[in-house]
Order: structure tokens, then sequence, then C-alpha cells
């Protein structure tokens, strides 16, 4: 009996139980006949970087899909590292999918340039949307997004995750009709200007299943109770500005109402608080399970009484207001915690101006036995604590260490962080991101290249000496996808002795670096399916070739070089002569 | 506000780039450096220092470390900023046909889009000025021109100047039927 003599929607039912990219690709690999039964029954994909494939092929390949998901600039774009204008532009595959997809139901999008173009063509075409996810995206208005209000009849989840809106006035929440009553989520956090209330109490009103619900900052926090009375059934709620004058009524109403909402496990906001306000959400600390306090400037004793209530909390994002003493108290408390991100108040202040230190997360280290994803901002570290760190949580998934003076030694020994960081590579075995900080020679590479085989994004700054560094990386982390480096020394030497390993890999990200321009075109001639893109705001790089290359973005890509570059961006590959400037 | 104190080494100066150059059938060796003056002891930290703390101020450095994303960079910066914003500025608008006026705080608004916000909203109108789409012709019974009275006593219609020349010269606001 041969496998391939089973019918063909037996195995298509089979295929259905395997959800993971990962796994169906290798199904597709088997033989031709399950290569052609998989990819008609393939409902959702993944591209991690939007420039790797074209649409046309996404589509030809995959005829079925109903859930899209996209990302288009790198990562270093969040700080401002990639020129306005590079690229990511969504229309493209909205303009495609329009056609090959028109059952389309999800679209969820990562650093892309959206227009409302973009939005009124969706909201058009596809007429089952349900689930838009526009995340750190930008481009676009609330008049695209009163195109999707008014269109889009099944709409379930609308979510602007810190997405830079234009907010022209309209009102464009009033353009969802009466008979929407479908949403499941709502994320306008990120809308700069007041939405009409009185729009968005009658929407919450009439969706019963509505279950997240993230306002911006505009929502008043005397109109937070009317509207957490109307939906108590709220999982996830984002407060707007968390500021009132102080008057018991006001007081006692929030209260009130926050303690009607029994299914509460997330809340975030807390723009501007006003800390006699707080005590308010305390009724639903017992079952807490997340909590964003980014924006919240509430300093260490108030944050203590809150996160002291809350046994259940599993990912906590913070200010360094919290402050060590603070730490100590979530150690103490959260046992359940498995993220914990704490942010700079001041990141520009020369002298640190709140008392956090490498303890509080020695500490947090300690006390919670499942935590496995750190993002921690600091100005000081050494060796011993990262070790220590290290051998207390060798589940560590994610870490990433920002101390905030580049280069700062080990502040005991003033040795570099070498130590510390082999330390957690060498004990957390599944670590799958690290981003490094404070003073790193190349022998942190090395321990990195050694030890960190299940590694798959790396982030280093102004660390390392020579090309060994960055060899260490390329030819020993196995698993390594993406790979973002930002004024550090490694030249071409390095990156040509690894240019096959850069196909295997999403993408390299290399800014203030040495590498050549003559190295960039020798790659780019070499591997013809990496795009090997040079940024250069001030002109055309071969015009200065003893100067190393600005910034460096080198990706895999099945479709040759794209045709929306910019004309600071070239694609340094292939004998044609480079465009003329 | 302090700033990234080791510049990068693109923006070091030429010696040390050319340093950097290629010799691409060197092989790598422990101990390669960019800088020829290292010592043998790479590890020495006088060296890394000198690599490094070329302080030549690149500006577009200057908003990308520490690697923080833009809002929670803002937030820090509004923080700084609003220590000192309490100043007002009052002024008078009536609406044709109204005898009695509203008084309305113009340093409280960002620009001409937020103060026609605020007046749309005070006078439950759609108010007319001189950036408008023709969008708003669909409602031409209830639109009201938005003018002021500028420091020389004449009246204009709002919008043509920058707002904070704008803020400089205006004395009150009028909202008249469209004509």
């Amino acid at each position: 009996m041969s496998y391939s003599s089973l019918p063909e929607d037996v195995l298509e039912h089979v295929f259905s139980f395997v959800q993971s990219d990962k796994d169906r690709n290798v199904i597709s690999l088997v033989c031709k006949s399950w290569y052609e039964i998989e990819r008609w029954c393939r409902r959702r994909i993944f591209v991690g970087n939007c420039y790797a494939v074209s649409p046309r092929m996404a589509i030809r390949r995959f005829p079925e899909v109903r859930s899209v998901e996209l990302k288009g600039k790198p990562h270093f774009a969040d700080f401002n590292l990639v020129p306005e204008g590079w690229g990511g532009y969504v229309y493209p595959w909205i303009r495609a999918m329009a056609g090959g997809y028109p059952w389309l139901e999800e679209l969820k999008l990562k650093r892309m340039v959206v227009t409302d173009e973009s939005l009124e063509l969706i909201a058009k075409s596809l007429k089952n949307f349900k689930v838009l996810v526009l995340s750190s995206c930008e481009g676009f208005s609330t008049h695209g997004l009163a195109a999707i209000a008014a269109d889009c009849k099944n709409l379930k989840e609308l979510d602007l995750w810190e997405s830079d809106v234009e907010d022209p006035s309209g009102n464009w929440l009033s353009k969802f009709p009466d008979t929407c009553t479908s949403l499941v989520s709502l994320n306008i956090a990120c809308l700069g200007s007041e939405v009409s209330f009185s729009a968005l109490e009658r929407l919450v009103v009439r969706c019963p299943n509505l279950r997240t619900l993230r306002l911006n900052r505009a929502v008043p926090l005397e109109k937070l109770a009317h509207l957490l009375r109307q939906a108590p059934q709220l999982v996830e709620l984002g407060t707007g500005t968390y500021s009132a004058d102080l008057r018991p009524d006001i007081f006692s109403n929030l209260a009130g109402a926050f303690s009607g909402c029994k299914e509460l496990k997330s809340l975030s906001g807390f723009w501007d608080v006003v800390p006699a306000y707080l005590p308010a959400v305390y009724s639903v600390c017992s079952g807490l399970t997340t909590l964003n306090l980014s924006y919240a400037t509430i300093q260490s004793p108030d944050l203590i009484k809150l996160v002291s209530q809350c046994p259940k909390l599993q990912c906590l994002w913070v200010l360094d207001y919290i402050e060590d003493s603070g730490l100590e108290a979530l150690a103490a408390t959260c046992k359940d915690l498995r993220e914990l991100r704490v942010f700079p108040s001041e990141p520009f202040g020369d002298e640190p101006n709140v008392s956090l230190t490498e303890q509080g997360l020695v500490l947090v280290s300690e006390g919670c036995p499942k935590l496995e994803s750190v993002l921690y901002f600091c100005r000081r570290m050494s060796n011993d604590a990262l070790v220590t760190i290290a051998k207390n949580r060798p589940s560590m998934i994610r870490f990433r260490l920002c101390i905030i003076d580049p280069q700062t030694p080990d502040y005991l020994t003033l040795e570099p962080l070498d130590v510390g960081f082999g330390a957690i590579v060498q004990h957390c075995k599944d670590l799958r991101r690290l981003s490094l900080s404070g003073l790193l020679t190349d022998r942190v590479f090395e321990y990195i290249g050694t030890y960190a085989k299940k590694l798959e994004m790396l982030s280093v700054a102004f660390a390392g000496e020579s090309d060994l560094g960055l060899h260490h990386v390329l030819s020993g982390c196995d698993s390594l996808r993406k790979l973002e480096i930002m004024d550090c020394p490694f030249g071409d030497k390095a990156l040509l002795a690894n240019a096959a390993k850069l196909e295997t890999m999403r993408s390299l990200w290399m800014s203030s670096c040495s590498v050549s321009f003559e190295a960039c075109k020798l790659l780019g001639q070499k591997m013809p399916r990496l795009n090997v893109e040079v940024i250069d705001e001030s002109g055309p790089p071969d015009s200065r070739p003893e100067l190393p290359v600005k910034k460096l973005y080198i990706y895999r890509t099945v479709t040759g070089r794209r045709i929306d570059m910019p004309g600071f961006v070239w694609n340094v590959g292939e004998d044609s002569a480079l465009r003329l400037s | 506000m302090g700033k990234a104190r080791a510049a990068s080494c693109s923006s070091s100066s030429t010696e040390s780039s050319t340093q950097i150059r290629r010799n691409l059938s060197t092989d790598l060796r422990l101990g390669l450096s960019i800088s020829a003056s290292q010592q043998d002891d790479p590890f020495s930290l006088p060296s890394y220092l000198c690599i490094f703390n070329v302080s030549v101020g690149d500006d577009d450095q200057a908003s990308d470390w520490p690697p923080t994303k833009p809002l929670i960079m803002r937030r820090a910066l509004e923080e700084e900023e609003n220590e000192g914003s309490s100043a007002t500025f009052f002024v008078k608008v009536y609406m044709e046909g109204i005898p009695i006026g509203r008084k309305l705080d113009l340093l409280a608004h960002d620009g001409y889009h937020d103060l026609i916000r605020t007046l749309d909203y005070m006078f439950s109108t759609n108010i007319i000025w001189s950036e408008m789409d023709g969008s708003v012709s669909a409602y031409s019974e209830t639109c009201h021109v938005l003018t002021y009275e500028d420091k020389e006593g004449d009246w204009m219609m709002v919008g043509d100047v920058p707002w904070e020349m704008f803020l400089s010269t205006v004395r009150r606001l009028k909202i008249t039927r469209a004509m």
C-alpha cells in the first residue's frame, strides 16, 4: 500500500491538522501530489519580508488562502534608521489579492506603508473581510478607516497597534453601520485626536462579543466608567487618559464600573496617571495576566501597591520608575511572570533619574521561575549579575538588554561584558532572540557562535573589534534568521566568507559599520538570490568608494531587485551598471 | 538631553577608514583590528576607547540610540516640554445672529484643524475656512464661514497664514453664515 494512493480528500483532511508553516512546507516536499494537495488547502501564509516573494507568485502557489501576514521594513526602522520613502508598500499586494483572494478574511501587516487607497480597495473588494491588524504601519488616515468601517460587513477585529495615523477631523467611527454587531476587538490607542464618544458608545453597546477595547488618550476618564458598564464582558481594556479632577463621585463611579468587569485579564493605557485613581482598578487585579504601563508615569510606591495585588500576572510592561524595589515586590508576588519589559523614562538623560539597576533584574530572575522573555533598559550591569541571571533562568527564550550608554563596561570590574553574555547563551539553550549592549569584544561573538544554536534573531550595537566577531556569528549560529548590526567594526572579510549563509537567513542589516562598496558589489554579483541594497541619502555610493557604506540591507528573495526603490537606495547586484542618479 | 557618546565608525576620520581597507584574500586571524596602532593584547581597554571615542557629532545618529520606539521617546520629550506650558490666550468668538458670544483659548489648540474641530463642536455646525475641500458642499445648509479680526481691524478668512502668525495677529473670531 502506498500513501499516495490515499484519496486526495483524506490527505487534505489529515493536512488540515497541521497548522505550522514549517511542517506544511515539509509536507509539500514529500512528493508532487502532496505538494499539489497541500498548496490547495493552505489557508494561511506568513511572508516575513514582503520583498522576498511577489504577490503574484504567492497567490499562484496558494490559491485558497484566507489569512495573510506581511512584514515590510527592517526592525531598525523603529529607531529611525530607515529613511522615509524606503519602501514596504502594501498596495501591490492588496491589488493582487483583490483579484486573487476575494474571500480573504484576515490581513496582518507590520511596518508597512498602507494608504487610504489600499484600505478603500480592501473594503470594496474583499466581501468576507474580518480581521485587520496594522502594527507599526503608516501612510493612512481616518478616511481609510472610515471605508473599512462602512463596507466590511463582517468586521471582527480592527487593531492599529502603534501605527502612525493621520487624523483629519472626521467621524469615522460613526461610519460603522447600525447593523454592525460583529466586532470582537478594537484597538485605536494610537489615534491622536478625539473620536466621537457617542459613536463609540453606540458601537460598544451593539457588539455583545466585544472582548478587546483599547481606547486612545483623548477619551476622558470620566467617560470610562460609562463605557465599562456597557461592556462588562471585556477581557482586554486600554484606558484613555487616566487623569481627572479629584472627586469622590468620579472615583466611586469608576471603581464600581471596574468591579463589574469580571472577565478583565489585560489592562493598558494609563496616560497622564493621577495616582489617586489607581485603586479604582484594584478589584480586577486578582485576575490580571497582562499589565502594560509603558505610558504610565507612576512612581515606585504606587507601582508596588498595584503589582502586589496581581498574583496571576504573566506579562508586565513598565517604565523604570518601578525601580529595584518595585521589581523586588514583583518577584515576590508574581510567580507566574513570563515576560518583563522595563522601558527608560529618561532615555536621553546623562545621569540616572531612578534607582533601577541590574539588581532588579537579578531579583526577578530569582523569584519568577517561568520568566522567559526580558527587555530591560538600565544604566549599569555586571558579568556576575548576567551569570546569575543565566543560571537562574536557563529556560530564557528572549533576552534583550539595553545599557543606555554605549560600551559601558562591567561596573564592578571595568571589564567587557563578554563573560556575562557568554553565560546567557551557554545556559539558555533555547534562546531565540538576543540583544547585546555594553562593552563587548570579539570574545562574546565567539561564545554566541559556539553556544547559541537556536538563536534566530541577534541585535548588536557598538560591539566587537574585528571581522572575527561577525564571522563567529555567521558561521556558528545555525538557526540565525535575522541579524541587525549598528556601529560595529565589521567589514568585508566576514561578510564575503559567509556569503552562502546569507541565503539561509531572512535578512541582514548593517549600518555605520566598515563594509566597503566594492564588497557589496561583489556580494551582489556572487549571490543572485540576494538583494544587496545600499542606503545612502547623500549620493551614489560608488562616487566615494573609499568610504564604508553607510547602511546596508541584504535579504534573500526569489523575485530579484525590487522596482519601488527610492532614489537613495541602490541595488548593487548584477553586472548591469548602477542606476544613474 | 544627552546624546550618544560614542560616534559611529563611519563618522570617524578617513584615516581609520583606510585602515579598514579590504584585502580580500587575507585570512581571518585573532587580533585583527581596524587600527594599526592596536597593542598585542586586543582586550586592552585604551585601544577600544581610542577607536570608538572619536566624538564627531554625526547628526543622524542622534535619534537612533538608545533603541526606544518613537512613541516612548516622544512621551519622554513631552514630559520635559510640558513643564512650563500654562500660558493661555483667550479670544472672543461670536456667531452671526447670536448676541451672546463664547471665549476660546487658542493656545490650547495645536493648529487650525484642532481649532475648527472645537468650533464645530461648540457651535454645532460645519465651519468653512480656507483649507476646506469640496466634500462639505453637501452640507451647505448648515455651513458657516470662520473669519477673524486682525491687528489692523480687518476681517480675514481663517487659515491663510501659518498658525503661529495667526496667533500673533488675531484679536477675535466671528462665524458668519455662508454666502
